[in-house]
């Protein structure tokens, strides 16, 4: 079967190369301590170059060893040159591949929940396509929600927020092609100035630009539930620096529930940690309201029209409620402690003093603890307590 | 294994049901087009390159808009295009289809923006993706290929690097 591996060159000489002449030797760790890999790092080892997606029946090419999803590398020596997607190297057929077994059990070892989170994966995509095919066949639902998410926006800014020079835009991984409009760097619209009236801004649906006449905070409910077809815009040049993040449920207090995804933000770097935690409140309750009032939209669109002040209803008035005190901002320190954020850091600050990586921050979420029963509460949220 | 003594007639018939699954989209593959599509998307976003970027252009995660810039040290350097690309349901195994917007006086670009380069034809591999696309064309921009010309005009004044530029900018139309 298998030539012997040959051995042909026993006395080969050893040359240091220039690295190892000059490297300094690595101290030992003798003592207990771990050395954490973020599987961000271990990511890009362990996927397919093709699918982007983690390795799933590993094949490898036999002369070049790249590897790849037994269904990628198949479907592209189908469909086109054969050769190794990787580095041209020619793959004449399927037997120029190999079955690596022993990577995927290296892959089920250090990922032993797969099946778990690629069901949760399917769900939530399936979940996206229906919501996706309602939209296409009626696009008068859409339109309802949007005319709510403006009055809601409207109503819940309060004036205070609105000094700060700050937009927020972010979308989620969980698969969504609307949400992703909103990474544009402008927000698609922002609460309207106190002496401007709903009937002004509403109708025309002009974007007032947040960015230029210091606008205020504004996550994009309008560009979530996403205009038929809003001619794209360009980036602009803007003052501030901006600062993405990603956002994680925190790993411990918060369950698998339906809003827990990761969030990746872009904002700009004088945002604090407060906006962020209201932005997040809105979202939510945005999303949690949004399915749940999809039902009632399409019968209540139709009484409500263009009417801006009529009653809000259950929805509503849970978003009368948004605030930055309901959920709390974690970072995770080096000891993988999760460390809470005081409210007013702003952004840039969390980013130097705790983060200093150059790769997007991250940072966890998890809902605030005594914010049911004191909805007035005073404090800072950096004083609210987590279970250990 | 089945597949070492795999019929010719057989392996044509698979191969043109792939074809087939590609050209009418399941939608199992279209869904993995687009998760494929979104990965690209984020880890875009997040590697924050300098001179290109890309977005989808509406609802339809099928059609992107991106920007290049014109790299430093050359004529484009200053010049800003704006390009579509449009994916197939056989994407990342079929290439998207590239063409500039912003009209772009280049030798290797007609008028109507279509571009020659390699890559988005014989030479595409499924590992190619929007942002080494773009990353490509912009390197196309500054180092042209004159031996197939599709805009001769450009190829022939290439050579004199003064002129050329003076042209570029002052035909340049955002």
């Amino acid at each position: 079967m298998a030539a012997p591996v040959n051995i042909q060159t026993p006395s080969k000489t050893w040359e240091l190369s220039l690295y190892e002449l000059h490297r300094s030797p690595q101290e030992a760790i003798m003592d207990g301590t771990e050395v954490a890999v973020s599987p961000r790092s271990l990511h890009s080892e362990l996927m397919c170059p093709i699918c982007l997606d983690m390795l799933k029946n590993t094949m490898t090419t036999k002369e070049c060893l790249h590897r790849f999803c037994s269904d990628c590398i198949v479907t592209a020596l189908r469909s086109g040159n054969k050769e190794c997607p990787t580095c041209r190297k020619k793959l004449v057929s399927r037997r120029s591949l190999r079955r690596d077994s022993n990577f995927d059990a290296l892959i089920s070892k250090i990922y032993p929940s797969r099946d778990e989170y690629e069901a949760h994966q399917r769900r939530v995509l399936e979940r996206l396509n229906r919501l996706h095919n309602k939209e296409a066949l009626s696009s008068s639902i859409e339109e309802g929600l949007r005319q709510q998410a403006r009055y809601r926006n409207h109503r819940v800014k309060k004036p205070a927020q609105e000094s700060d020079n700050t937009t927020f835009s972010g979308a989620e991984d969980n698969g969504d092609a609307r949400s992703h409009l909103s990474h544009d760097s402008a927000p698609s619209h922002a609460p309207l100035p106190p002496g401007q009236t709903p009937s002004e801004a509403g109708p025309s649906r002009k974007r007032p630009r947040a960015s230029d006449d210091g606008g205020g905070v504004a996550s994009g409910p309008e560009a979530d539930s996403g205009s038929p077809a809003p001619p794209p815009r360009r980036h602009k040049e803007r003052p501030a620096s901006e600062i993405e993040l990603v956002f994680r449920p925190h790993p411990e207090l918060v369950q698998a529930e339906d809003y827990s995804q990761t969030r990746y933000v872009k904002t700009t770097a004088n945002a604090t940690v407060d906006h962020l935690s209201k932005y997040l409140a809105l979202r939510i309750a945005l999303e949690e309201g949004r399915t749940n009032a999809e039902t009632e939209d399409r019968g209540r669109e139709e009484t409500r029209g263009g009417e801006e002040t009529g009653g809000g209803g259950g929805e509503g008035s849970s978003l009368r409620n948004i605030s930055e005190k309901q959920y709390t901002i974690y970072i995770m320190t080096r000891g993988g402690q999760f460390s809470t954020l005081n409210g007013s850091l702003t952004l840039e600050l969390v980013n130097e003093k705790y983060w200093k990586v150059r790769k997007p921050l991250e940072l966890f979420y998890a809902p605030t603890k005594e914010q049911q029963q004191q909805p007035a509460q005073k404090s800072p949220p950096t004083q609210t307590q987590r279970e250990g | 294994m089945a597949s070492q003594n795999m019929d010719p007639a057989a392996a044509a018939a698979s191969s043109t049901a792939a074809l087939k699954g590609s050209e009418s989209g399941g939608s199992s593959a279209r869904s993995s087009v687009s998760k494929r599509l979104q990965q690209e998307l984020m880890t875009l976003m997040m590697s924050g390159d300098k001179g290109i970027s890309a977005f989808p252009e509406s609802d339809n995660l099928f059609k992107w808009i991106g920007t290049i810039n014109g790299a430093q040290g050359t004529v484009y350097e200053g010049l800003r295009y704006r390009l579509s690309l449009e994916f197939p349901a056989g994407y990342p195994y079929q290439a998207p289809r590239v063409k500039f917007i912003t009209s772009c006086f280049h030798p290797n670009v007609d008028e109507q923006g279509f571009i020659c380069l390699d890559i988005l034809k014989d030479k595409w591999s499924a590992l190619y993706d929007v942002r080494s696309i773009l990353l490509s064309i912009q390197s196309l921009l500054g180092e042209p290929n004159n031996e197939s010309p599709l805009n001769t005009t450009a190829a022939e004044l290439w050579d004199d690097q003064e002129a050329f530029k003076t042209h570029l900018h002052s035909t340049f139309q955002n």
